[in-house]
């Protein structure tokens, strides 16, 4: 289980880790307008709060945070002031934004990139992705790799 | 008298050259690969077609144990909460891969890519259980299924009136799962995780070098427990799906992960009953037999590569020479036959000190070469010798590509993916294992299950979409 702390006040969702937050008690600063909360926490269950205490000092930094109508432009691990510092860093690799490739490592299409909403009935939204259809760029790309005899098998 | 640790190659049954050894196996091999069939697999019906299966289950470990059911021909329906989803989809690199919106209403979040192999071929709905029209629908879900999967803490689905308790009152043949962390019992209510099942069950503990080396316990870095306590969960339900064949009756499983790890710890539990002794970790050295572990050499693979965990680490190299002949053999191509006389039964060997001083010789001689040549000079004198692979490497393994283990396939949803999961679990000749898809995204197929299968007329679908109750 990981709470969160959805602040009113800018729309942001701070994420707690649940290894630190499991059985834990103390105020939380918000990543984005730095407003603080109070939370006590037992067994992973929320017990008490969020509690908005404008004006003292926070314990801990949230781990990362987001403003889910904005993506995730915002706040990752490690941003000073505003999420917990990661002490042991991860490569340069697995940090930061994910690389939003059309083709995968044989230069065949694949789907990494932000899609179009759902158009569904109930939100079942369809799947088969036809990449003709649906994204039309992607294919003729696709077809000049063919011609430059760039698509493997392997 | 001769030595009778002196093998000769001519006085040992089998090939004596590679011609010799080729044309011996070819009429197995041939017979293999026309029953096998790598990569006809669809044409072959699946084992357990016919049942179906609900899957009420987050993460990895129950997941995973559902997937085997679908890769074998099941027909699964995943239930995930709306909006908010199986949160595996959150817990993977980059956070966040783009691959599909995870529903309307946070359209610019994804899911991401380690959900993968984790809940395959399946039909993904949405159901909030603590709504008063999700109880009729699950139990209309149930009275049509052979059984359910799911992971939430002790006792919560019993408290909702939809454990093993009330739903066999409505389908006396119904098989229901609980996988989590603890089980009842003195820690009813500690939930679960890999790492935790590592540790609680005392596997960490042995895993991992010496604190004298500078080592901890250690942790698998892949969720290795959550994968097997997965597959062992399946066990248990094939053997609940024979019992019913049986009786026509169901069974309640209850699965405890951290009890299910217990299983890998071996001889450890026996060894401390009936001796007292702990058992202690010994890192990439056994401590049962010697040479048996894994060096390291001075020279990358690929020592001009960007990713450091090609260019630092693609240094070690598995090395086996345990018996007499075999460790004579490796003594002599590090051209240390002094170690040989020095260690020429196993029973000294296998010790502490002697294990200390052979690996250093072993590395030593290894400190000018690849790991790529020392497997080489080691194999070609007849010695086990196999490099540590990485994920790279698994990829380009002929070996695995020829059994079909790992393969691309064009997935209807992720478009090019490369797969292994479902094929690295053993091949069956008449009832393959298939991957039909990956995932799909939350509540895909809700009309398909809510109208098509249980007859609800599609405003009433929509209906309950509206509310939030799907």
């Amino acid at each position: 289980m990981c709470d969160i702390i959805w602040c009113k006040k800018c729309n942001t969702v701070n994420y707690l880790d649940p290894y630190c937050f499991w059985n834990w008690k103390g105020k939380v600063k918000c990543a984005e307008c730095g407003e603080v909360y109070y939370i006590h926490m037992i067994q992973g269950h929320m017990y008490k709060g969020p509690e908005p205490r404008p004006g003292e000092k926070p314990d801990i930094l949230p781990l990362y945070a987001d403003k889910p109508y904005d993506g995730y432009t915002n706040y990752p691990p490690g941003v000073e002031g505003k999420t917990r510092p990661y002490n042991c860093t991860p490569r340069h690799i697995y940090l930061g934004r994910a690389d939003q490739r059309k083709f995968s490592i044989r230069n065949r299409p694949m789907r990494a990139w932000p899609q179009p909403p759902s158009t569904g009935i109930a939100g079942s939204a369809g799947f088969y992705w036809d990449i003709k259809k649906l994204t039309p760029e992607v294919w003729e790309e696709y077809q000049e790799k063919i011609k430059r005899g760039e698509v493997r098998d392997w | 008298m001769a030595d009778p640790r002196e093998v000769r190659l001519e006085d040992l049954p089998g090939p004596k050259s590679r011609e010799e050894l080729e044309d011996m196996k070819a009429p197995y091999e041939e017979y293999c690969r026309k029953i096998f069939d790598v990569g006809n697999e669809f044409i072959k019906p699946g084992a357990l077609e016919g049942i179906r299966w609900l899957s009420c289950t987050m993460y990895i470990f129950t997941p995973h144990a559902v997937a085997n059911l679908g890769e074998l021909g099941a027909e699964i329906i995943k239930i995930e909460f709306p909006r908010v989803a199986d949160p595996m989809r959150h817990t993977s690199p980059f956070n966040e891969c783009y691959y599909y919106p995870l529903h309307d209403t946070r359209p610019k979040s994804g899911t991401g890519i380690g959900v993968l192999n984790a809940n395959v071929n399946e039909y993904y709905i949405s159901l909030d259980y603590h709504r008063k029209e999700a109880q009729e629908v699950l139990h209309k879900l149930v009275k049509m299924s052979d059984g359910l999967t799911e992971c939430y803490r002790p006792g919560t689905f019993d408290r909702w009136k939809q454990s093993y308790r009330y739903l066999q009152e409505i389908n006396p043949r119904f098989i229901y799962v609980w996988g989590g962390g603890f089980g009842y019992g003195p820690k009813a209510f500690g939930g679960s995780y890999d790492i935790l099942g590592q540790s609680h069950a005392g596997l960490a503990s042995i895993t991992g070098f010496h604190e004298d080396f500078g080592g901890h316990p250690t942790k698998h870095s892949n969720w290795c427990i959550d994968w097997y306590s997965g597959t062992q969960i399946t066990v248990a339900i094939l053997a609940a799906l024979y019992w019913r064949r049986k009786t026509g009756l169901g069974t309640m499983i209850e699965f405890s992960q951290v009890q299910a790890a217990t299983r890998c710890i071996g001889y450890g539990v026996p060894l401390y009953g009936r001796f007292g002794v702990v058992r202690q970790r010994w890192g990439n050295w056994d401590t049962q037999l010697c040479v048996h572990g894994i060096i390291i050499c001075g020279k990358s693979d690929y020592p001009d590569e960007k990713n450091p965990q090609l260019r630092n680490e693609a240094r070690y190299v598995m090395v086996s020479a345990f018996n007499d002949p075999d460790f004579k053999e490796l003594c002599t191509v590090i051209k240390r036959m002094d170690l040989y006389e020095k260690y020429k039964t196993h029973k000294e060997r296998v010790r502490a000190e002697a294990q200390v001083e052979i690996y250093q010789e072993i590395e030593k001689w290894a400190a000018d070469k690849s790991r790529s040549e020392v497997a080489r000079i080691l194999t070609e004198a007849g010695v086990l010798a196999m490099p540590v692979k990485n994920d790279k490497e698994v990829y380009e393994s002929e070996h695995f590509r020829q059994r079909g283990t790992v393969r691309w396939m064009d997935d209807p949803m992720l478009g090019d993916v490369v797969v292994q999961s479902t094929y690295s679990a053993g091949l069956l000749s008449e009832t393959p294992r298939r991957k039909f898809w990956d995932f799909r995204p939350v509540g895909a197929d809700n009309v398909k299950i809510y109208h098509e299968l249980l007859g609800y007329p599609v405003s009433t679908v929509q209906e309950w979409y509206d509310k939030g109750i799907i």
